[in-house]
């Protein structure tokens, strides 16, 4: 029972993740089309039909992501209270998802039959959309400020499809365009709708989070404040890379900056994305003003956060408790996790004991190391042109090996439990795929510093993975509570985050940037300054 | 032109399939605040008061408490209607002096579902 509920929650959380995507698709195109595609030249035929494509297929999917979430959902519910369909059927995620998906068809439907000019009407659905998607969000929970709440938690959600989801289209535009004339008028007028949006989004993030957060104490004392700290970085980072389209908009006309806008907005879409997932994992938390107790203090911060030596002495097998899963169980049967809310299908947790904490602190230190090698190995081969030192990449084979063994000593092959245990507890499992990722990080960008490959494709795989795993950290689960040690342990995995989406688009830039744009020399010393400073962040890593 | 438009295909593929894999959980779960009976309390029966308060607004009609008594039989009880938004009421009447579970299941109105478990005592008046 605990494993199905187990499996469907994380099959809910994979929907829903889908389900926020497609929206951002399917919203920021049609305000696209509308917006900015409207009073283009009669030649952007082809790009308009292309977008009616891309709005239709993100509709269609849009819809079959939601009504796949609303019963995984219900499942879940009906699993743990023994509910039937009809009484699963009136509970208010139904409704809003029956909303979301009829919505989404009738986007799916209008954008596909007989295309016109006119594509006003499409902006009733599409905030219909936005609107089913509010219905489930933080502020239609709240009891206070509850209007206010969800007309703000509406613009900061418009605004967001219209500049993050707007962009894959501004790229497709540019693609199609079959002037350079045309190109520029589009990018022009998403210039001008994405700053308007980013002052929106800004705004309303604002009085959002004033109304969550509440003070800038729990904004680092709290995983909720942390995260929502995180996302105004990753902001800004956006802003950065909109600041420098935006001059290249408005410096000059050259037809060769087309390709530097394509260049920046790929990479705008990537950390925008990063942006959402950080907005995503912030609803699974309660907001940090419902928790006021137990909050990290400054004080507290810095003590574990102070330069130490690292721990290069492991303790051994014997010295950790017994296998965790006995041990959740038994504390759960003990009734001593009984004050802590949690969701079906978890066991809750216990704290670590000090062997285990050292343990835990010598696998952060060890890959502290490696990282912090290799990171200075590809600036070696970047900035000094060693030819050695482009082997750099082999370290992570290393990488791979240790964390295998050493993340999870109670599973195989260290410990008793077998290796299908991997598949049913999503902390193990996620950092099975840290493995595989760090392997797979290994080949291809072994094969491509050593130039046994040259295509592309697979130049990109380096760049997309360390980007993924940084945005893999930022959605690392969180505990519901204020759990001191867990807000302590966030606080130093989000810097690690944050450098290796920087790190992971700072490569995507410094490969596909023409040769021309002075912006790839200052990337191509970035990334790997910024795998270093992983390295040193996993070095000072402290649990106690 | 078509193999540029594939290409671009693949690249939005991987940045939808890199999102739905990552997104945690997309709504606020309800957190208990405060409890009564409170954790581990000893209390005079025979009747019981429950009454639990969470940080949002919770779909009672969905939700659920049920009693562990210490024969190990389990009553679902039924709740009050009248509860403010946030809060979860019931009441247990007749309780024999030993120890107890409250068991309770609320759903958020964002959607998601919440579980823990209260223990508490009844003493001998």
């Amino acid at each position: 029972m605990a494993r199905l509920l187990q499996i469907f929650g994380f099959l809910s959380v994979l929907f829903r993740g889908a389900t926020l995507t497609f929206q951002s698709l399917t919203v920021g195109g049609i305000v696209f089309l509308i917006l900015v595609l409207r009073r283009a030249n009669p030649g952007s035929d082809p790009v308009r039909e292309a977008c009616l494509r891309w709005i239709r297929s993100s509709s269609l999917a849009l819809a079959a992501m939601q009504l796949s979430y609303v019963l995984a959902n219900s499942l879940i519910l009906m699993q743990s209270a023994d509910m039937t369909v009809a009484d699963v059927s009136g509970a208010n995620y139904v409704i809003a998802g029956a909303i979301g998906i009829f919505a989404a068809l009738t986007i799916s439907i209008l954008s596909g039959a007989h295309p016109s000019r006119n594509y006003a009407y499409l902006l009733f659905p599409a905030a219909v959309v936005i609107a089913s998607s509010v219905l489930t969000s933080h502020a239609m929970a709240r009891l206070e400020f509850r209007a206010p709440l969800v007309a703000f938690t509406a613009l900061h959600q418009a605004a967001t499809a219209t500049w993050l989801g707007g962009l894959p289209y501004l790229l497709i535009a540019i693609r199609g365009s079959q002037s350079t004339d045309l190109a520029q008028q589009l990018c022009a007028r998403f210039s001008k709708l994405a700053l308007i949006s980013v002052c929106v989004l800004a705004s309303a993030g604002f009085v959002l989070g004033y109304a969550y957060v509440g003070s800038f104490k729990a904004a680092y004392g709290t995983s909720y404040g942390a995260m929502v700290t995180t996302k105004i970085i990753l902001f800004g980072v956006l802003l950065l890379l909109g600041a420098l389209n935006y001059q290249l908009v408005h410096a000059n006309s050259a037809s060769g900056i087309l390709s530097s806008l394509r260049r920046f907005g790929e990479a705008e879409i990537g950390i925008g994305i990063t942006v959402i997932l950080t907005a995503a994992s912030l609803t699974s938390l309660p907001p940090a003003a419902d928790l006021t107790n137990d909050r990290v203090s400054a004080v507290e911060i810095f003590a574990r956060m102070a330069p130490r030596t690292p721990r290069l002495g492991s303790p051994t097998m014997q010295e950790l408790p017994e296998d965790i899963y006995a041990a959740q169980s038994k504390a759960f049967e003990s009734g001593s996790l009984a004050t802590e809310s949690f969701v079906p299908g978890q066991a809750g947790t216990r704290p670590n004991t000090p062997a285990e904490k050292a343990w835990s602190e010598y696998n952060h230190h060890w890959a502290g190391i490696i990282v912090l090698c290799v990171g200075l190995l590809a600036l070696l081969a970047q900035a000094g042109n060693v030819s050695w030192a482009r082997n750099w990449p082999l370290g992570f084979f290393g990488l791979a090996v240790f964390l295998f063994l050493r993340s999870d000593p109670e599973v195989w092959p260290l410990g008793p439990n077998g290796f299908w245990v991997t598949m049913a507890d999503p902390e193990v499992l996620m950092h099975r795929i840290f493995v595989v990722l760090v392997i797979a990080l290994a080949i291809f960008e072994w094969r491509v510093q050593t130039g046994r490959v040259t295509t592309p494709g697979v130049r990109l795989v380096f760049p997309l993975l360390v980007a993924f795993s940084g945005a893999l950290l930022l959605t690392h689960s969180h505990s519901l509570g204020n759990i001191k040690e867990e807000v302590l342990a966030e606080l130093s995995h989000i810097p690690i985050a944050i450098f290796a989406v920087v790190a992971g688009w700072s490569r995507w830039l410094e490969l596909r940037l023409p040769s021309e744009n002075q912006t790839r020399h200052l990337v191509a010393r970035l990334w790997p300054a910024c795998i270093m400073l992983i390295g040193v962040v996993l070095l000072n890593y402290r649990e106690m | 032109m078509f193999s540029v438009r594939r290409r671009f295909f693949a690249h939005v593929l991987v940045f939808a399939a890199t999102f739905s894999l990552l997104a945690a959980s997309a709504s606020a779960h309800a957190v208990l605040l405060e409890s009564n009976p409170s954790l581990n309390a000893v209390l005079s029966g025979p009747d019981v008061p429950i009454k639990l308060r969470f940080n949002v607004r919770i779909d009672a009609g969905r939700s659920r408490l049920t009693l562990l008594h210490p024969d190990g039989t389990t009553i679902p009880l039924e709740l009050a209607k009248d509860s403010p938004a946030d809060t979860l009421s019931a009441r247990a009447d007749g309780l024999v002096p030993g120890a107890y579970r409250l068991r309770w299941q609320a759903l958020a109105s964002d959607g998601h579902i919440t579980r823990g478990e209260i223990p508490f005592t009844v003493a001998r008046s």
